[in-house]
């Protein structure tokens, strides 16, 4: 043993220096260590590839180590090859290991490592990546074949697909290199070409082409396709991009789009339910296939078991359908659901004696009945594909074997496995009948599945892709009907012909968020958003978001609820207030979201190990005592004596990379079922393994991740640590520290912060406040104004807030410094004194002080975009800019130039000011003539404003101009801060530096806050900052806020104590008013305030008198329009209540909308020039004032054949 | 010009001693938004840097003379 130890602690000194004075060696307790041992053994070089998995393109290349053969490098994998060698080999290094490392110093560091890995929005990037290497080509492979009906003999064959990267496609030089910063720029799309290569039937030989090029795809940024992929700093800014980007989102015409990650049940798997109130007991199981997605329920009816499926018109026994799937045998039925269990026997009796009942013996029989059953639709769509009438027995067994269940399939009609299949979800609907406890949770996350952008593009793909296909035959169709063609046939020119389906679905699905496929019935709006730009976090927030299915209407609690199972998956703080609550959420920080995993070698390994096949048992077999069913992907593949060996044995070789690492594998104890899972999208995130009461990693782990020699990836691969999905997770126990760990503990957490997200890890202290705040906080930190990225400057965005002056906050988190707001912060450090100061700081309301702001706090910019088309007509002319002669306003064209019409940046445009003097023709239908009208773009708002930028481009249609403009702003009473607590508040008063309180050292606060905010929202994170940034402050230091951690208060004390403050963070203050000390000790010291988006010159509004809306010809609505202030319903009541007739009267119609008009006292109908048309005299007419929108009212209903009248009376 | 000349004597009733503004120039170059470089453009023509067919062109400061107006900042 010490021989071995030796050359370790010479290898990593610095490590073994916490350990080396530990106890003498314990005697090593001779392991039986499984047979599977060699196995188990870690392979560090990534060069021997694993061949069990078949995923290879999705393999993380960041193994560079390995690749380059430098010295250097080298040494470093040897260095943890050797720790390797301890840590496992022939278990001499056991007991070295286990002694010293009583706690793991900066394992919190695997966190970074795991982000440098994985990156913030990697589920977004693997699941389009997934798509493009391998969901795409499964699709190709499915719809190959293109055949004429015309000529069988011509054909068309795909053999295979790939897509390029995203280049200009129009210029016809070599390839340019298209970036998405152009894209933003010029309005077009981020797309790249998609090629197949096919094979055909010429005249009379075969032909291959290559690179046809079939559409294009919207790329998504910083995917394998992406220019931005895997590029340094200088690179990303030669293309005008910000290295903190995030990627994940598309550029489609200009505007970045986010496709939201969409939250479902899972699919293929049972689902039980009850309901109490009915007494009934329900499984579900939403099949998806790649044709269609059905639901097949299993459910109870007078304590008897029907199955219930869209395709039939009633409910159909079990033991019918059971019976017409071939098990005639009531006693193999019966041992299939029941096994041996006598309760569950007895709760089954019922439902065996009504298939009697309905006399249906034989398979014939049952086939029989369902087929009389057959919903007509059903039977239709069925019978028509073969152009006969099928007889009641072929219409159910083609029901049975492709609608229900149709996810298990059914090959050369053995219908034994959907059989099981049914058998197993009839039993799970007994034992919840027998135990109300055996339902499954709908809300528990192991039930969720996360739907990517790859999974709806994928959709998408294969939709248009089928729509491609069958243009292509109609084309196909067309030119060999004729007799004698011109040429020969090239599948070649016909494939580029016609439209492009492909590249216009791609484009309108994502630039709309319309996905409408009649195809797979999927109808959904709102899947795509554009991408917030409001500050750095808020892009962020976006790319972690997750939208939930479920109505937003329903009153159910339980899906907006926060589930246990969420924690370490799904932030707890992050949800937006008010409807959307708890519906939509936020991913963690550690999260990662699984892609499909080939189950074909897990089945094989399974059998390996010593699962007993399904096929080759009977019911009385499956449900004996010990023995526990095997589930794939919810189908059953057979069953086990020695459970929990089989799941330790899986998990030892999933941990030596025998598999992916993202197969998850459990025992349901209840159920008995083992249940392994590789299928996409299940929430899933790293831990630290524990063996024996020891974690894996040890503080030598980490020095060596620490020198950059080994990266996550070695961590992952030498079984150190393991992805645990939500549901294996349950089958695990977890340790949060290493003091809590015991004998059983499987699993230790990396670091308990990653609980949260990367908008709630911007809240230091958060674990002080109470939990609504940092809710609060979460919504508010996505409307702070600060800096967006590094290219913020270059970008041309419809609206874009900036501060002038951004600082990183005094008290920081690790999340902070992980997602990078230190370099792209959104607020500043205000000197802050608790107090009360004048009455304007009442209702959360905040005293700045004028100093302050003059030297920039608060200061920001406000740029806003103007796109202007020159647009071109039918007849070929088209939109210019020009400079008018003779002008018609001098002073609206003052920066006008006289080049081009258009003004320059630098200029300043004041209201109604032109800034560009564009002219439009005036025939756009007819023969193209010279004469223009002038169509001059003004500046509308009141404010002036400075022109940024102009540019000019040439776009996906046409010329196109962009206008950037630009104003500064200072902070003015009512412009909204906030602190990062959820606190609040807008600025009440600017007061002269000279009346601001100071301290002994001649301090004056920025901002004073009122302690009347602290009592009732407890956000005593917010008092523990302020004390942290003022130690800080003190100390020249950065101090720490990271939830479950950070800088203590005792030690913040310590410091203030040192440079001779209170300890308590409070101050002696001077009245800058009177001179006077204070009377009590304030509260004094720097908190992150940041500036919300809210301004009051964006909402500042009155008018006197303007527009009134045509139809009614009352005031328009809205600041935008020059609104009027609505009178509205509420007030009128008041008025009413009051009795203020005249004022009511004034109100809603002299100021409003008075019209002057007649009416006919003898027929009540209105009439005009002294005149009344139904009476045909002007006899009894006289005049009157009433709203015109009752004047509009009286015409409609008459417009509608009602005859209103109006019956005069005498005002007295 | 002599509008611009109104302009400031309206809003301003002491400017600056007269300055000789700079003309501004009948074909404007455009600056390019890749390489930099300038290229003289009409309306008409197509828009691309001569240099490196570049399409995004951004046009230069204006060659007036700007003065900013005071924001008074509310009390």
């Amino acid at each position: 043993m010490p021989p071995a130890r030796a050359p370790a602690k010479r290898a990593a000194p610095a490590a073994s220096s916490s350990c080396s004075a530990g106890p003498a060696p314990r005697t090593r307790i001779p392991k039986a260590g499984p047979s599977t041992s060699a196995d188990v053994k870690p392979r560090i070089g990534a060069s021997s590839s694993t061949t069990t998995k078949g995923k290879a393109p999705l393999r993380p290349s960041s193994n560079v180590n390995s690749l380059d053969k430098k010295p250097e490098v080298n040494k470093g994998e040897e260095e943890w090859a050797e720790l390797m060698r301890q840590t496992y080999g022939s278990q001499k290094g056991a007991d070295w290991y286990s002694k010293g490392v009583k706690s793991v110093e900066d394992k919190w560091e695997l966190l970074p490592a795991f982000l440098k890995v994985k990156g913030l929005v990697k589920q977004h990037l693997d699941s389009f990546n997934y798509f493009v290497n391998v969901d795409i080509k499964a699709i190709l492979a499915a719809n190959s074949h293109v055949v004429s009906d015309m000529n069988p003999y011509y054909y068309i064959r795909y053999l295979d697909i790939r897509v390029g990267k995203p280049a200009r496609h129009d210029t016809n030089q070599v390839a340019n290199v298209l970036t998405p910063m152009e894209c933003r720029l010029t309005d077009s799309t981020y797309s790249a070409p998609i090629f197949v290569d096919i094979e055909y039937q010429g005249e009379d030989k075969k032909n291959r082409q290559r690179g046809v090029q079939i559409g294009m795809l919207p790329v998504m940024l910083r995917s394998d396709l992406c220019h931005l992929k895997n590029k340094n700093e200088s690179e990303l800014a030669r293309m005008g991009e910000c290295p903190m980007d995030p990627g994940g989102y598309f550029v489609v015409k200009g505007t970045e789009k986010v496709i939201l990650v969409q939250e479902q049940l899972s699919k293929n798997r049972i689902i039980v339910m009850r309901d109490p109130k009915k007494d009934e007991t329900t499984a579900e199981v939403t099949s998806s296939t790649h044709d269609r997605v059905v639901k097949t329920y299993v459910t109870t009816k007078n304590k008897r078991l029907y199955l219930r499926h869209n395709s039939f018109k009633e409910f159909i026994p079990i033991v019918i359908a059971l019976k017409a799937m071939g098990i005639t045998s009531d006693k193999e039925i019966l041992q299939l659901i029941c096994g041996s269990d006598e309760r569950y026997q007895e709760a089954f009796g019922v439902s065996l004696e009504e298939a009697a009942r309905e006399k249906t013996f034989t398979r014939r029989q049952a086939l029989e009945w369902i087929g009389a059953r057959v919903s007509p639709n059903q039977a239709k769509d069925d019978g028509g594909s073969y152009g006969q009438k099928l007889t009641p027995v072929d219409i159910a067994q083609q029901a049975l074997a492709a609608m229900v269940l149709g996810h298990v399939p059914v090959r050369n009609m053995n219908f034994r496995p959907k059989c099981i299949y049914l058998a197993t979800m009839s039993r799970r609907v007994l034992m919840a009948m027998i135990d109300e406890h055996m339902v499954d949770d709908r809300d528990y996350v192991g039930n969720k599945r996360l739907e990517l952008a790859g999974q709806l593009l994928s959709l998408l793909f294969e939709d248009s892709f089928k729509t491609f296909n069958s243009e292509l035959k109609k084309r196909m169709d067309k030119i060999l009907e004729k007799k004698s063609r011109a040429g020969p046939f090239d599948a070649g020119s016909l494939i580029r012909q016609g439209g492009d389906p492909i590249t216009s679905a791609f484009v309108r699905s994502i630039s709309t968020g319309n996905w409408s496929l009649k195809r797979f019935h999927v109808e959904r709006a709102g899947v795509t958003h554009v991408l917030s730009r409001l500050s750095f976090i808020a892009a962020l927030g976006m790319m972690t978001r997750i939208s939930s299915q479920f109505e937003k209407t329903r009153k159910v609690s339980g899906p907006r609820a926060l589930q246990p199972s969420q924690w370490g998956m799904l932030c707890p703080s992050d949800t937006p207030e008010g409807e959307a609550c708890g519906l939509v959420k936020n991913l963690a920080l550690m999260t990662h979201i699984t892609t499909d995993v080939p189950e074909e070698p897990l089945l094989k390994m399974a059998f390996l190990l010593g699962v007993e096949d399904i096929s080759l048992l009977t019911g009385n077999e499956l449900y004996r005592p010990g023995v526990h069913l095997v589930q794939v992907n919810g189908t059953l593949i057979g069953v086990t004596h020695l459970a929990k060996r089989f799941v330790r044995t899986f998990r030892k070789l999933r941990r030596a990379g025998r598999t992916s690492e993202f197969v998850s594998i459990y025992i349901n104890h209840h159920q008995r079922t083992i249940y392994i899972a590789s299928d996409g999208g299940r929430i899933c995130r790293p831990m630290i393994i524990v063996e024996k009461g020891k974690p894996r990693v040890t503080s030598k782990h980490m020095k060596l991740l620490k020198e950059g020699k080994v990266t996550f990836d070695h961590f992952l691969r030498s079984g150190l640590v393991e992805y645990l999905d939500v549901n294996e997770e349950n089958d695990s126990f977890i340790a949060c520290y290493e003091s809590e760990i015991v004998e059983e503990t499987t699993h230790l957490e990396i670091e308990p912060f990653t609980i949260l997200g990367a908008v709630a890890g911007l809240i230091p202290y958060p674990h002080h406040n109470q939990s609504p705040r940092n809710t609060y906080q979460c919504a508010m930190g996505k409307q702070a104004i600060g800096a967006i990225a590094y290219n913020q400057l270059n970008r041309i965005d419809t609206l874009l807030y900036l501060m002038t002056y951004p600082q990183q906050p005094m008290v920081k988190t690790k999340t902070i410094e992980l997602v990078g707001y230190n370099k792209l912060p959104a607020g500043q450090n205000a000197t802050v004194a608790v107090m009360s100061y004048s009455g304007y700081d009442i209702e959360d309301a905040l005293i700045l002080n004028r100093a302050s702001v003059d030297r920039g706090f608060g200061r920001c910019h406000v740029l806003k975009k103007q796109t202007i088309p020159m647009r071109t007509f039918a007849n070929g002319s088209h939109e210019r800019t020009a400079y008018p002669d003779p002008l018609p306003r001098p002073d609206a064209y003052a920066f006008i130039d006289r080049a081009d019409g258009m003004t320059a940046p630098g200029a300043t445009v004041n209201q109604f000011d032109v800034m560009i003097h564009r002219e439009t023709p005036i025939d756009t239908r007819g023969p193209s003539t010279e004469g223009y009208k002038p169509s001059p773009i003004t500046h509308k708002l009141p404010e002036p404003i400075q022109i940024d930028k102009v540019m000019i481009t040439e776009g996906e249609d046409g010329s196109l101009i962009k206008i950037l403009t630009r104003q500064t702003r200072r902070p003015e009473l009512g412009d909204k801060f906030s602190s990062r607590h959820g606190q609040k508040g807008v600025c009440g008063l600017i007061v002269p530096q000279a009346d601001m309180p100071f301290n002994d050292q001649g301090i004056v606060p920025d901002i004073i806050m009122n302690p009347h905010g602290f009592p009732s929202r407890m956000t005593v994170g917010k008092m523990i900052e302020l004390l942290s940034g003022k130690a800080g402050v003190l100390a020249g230091k950065l101090q720490y806020g990271t939830a479950f951690g950070g800088s203590k208060v005792v030690d913040m004390s310590q410091i203030l104590i040192d440079n001779g403050f209170s300890y308590a963070g409070k101050d002696m203050l001077t009245s800058g008013i009177t001179g006077q000390p204070m009377e009590a000790y304030v509260y004094f010291g720097p908190i992150y305030y940041q500036k919300l988006k809210h301004m009051v010159m964006d909402k500042m509004h009155a008018r006197p008198t303007g527009p009134r809306a045509n139809l009614t010809r009352q005031p328009t609505e809205g600041r935008s329009k020059d609104g009027g202030l609505r009178l509205g319903e509420m007030e009128r009541d008041c008025l009413i209540g009051y009795g203020a007739t005249q004022l009511l009267l004034e109100r809603l119609m002299i100021s409003s909308d008075a019209f002057e008009t007649q009416v006919c006292e003898t027929c009540g109908m209105l009439g005009y020039n002294n005149w009344c048309p139904k009476c045909k005299s002007g006899k009894g007419v006289i005049g009157l004032t009433i709203p015109y929108a009752a004047k509009l009212l009286i015409q409609e209903l008459m417009g509608m054949n009602i005859m209103p009248k109006l019956c005069m009376e005498d005002t007295v | 010009m002599s509008q611009q000349a109104d302009r400031y004597s309206q809003q301003n009733p002491n400017p600056m001693p007269a300055r000789s503004i700079p003309k501004p120039p009948e074909t404007i170059e455009y600056i390019c938004g890749d390489c930099g470089a300038k290229t003289a453009m009409k309306t008409s023509e197509l828009i691309r840097c001569r240099e490196c067919g570049h399409r995004v062109m951004y046009k230069p400061r204006t060659t007036r003379i700007v003065r900013y107006q005071v924001q008074f900042e509310a009390r």
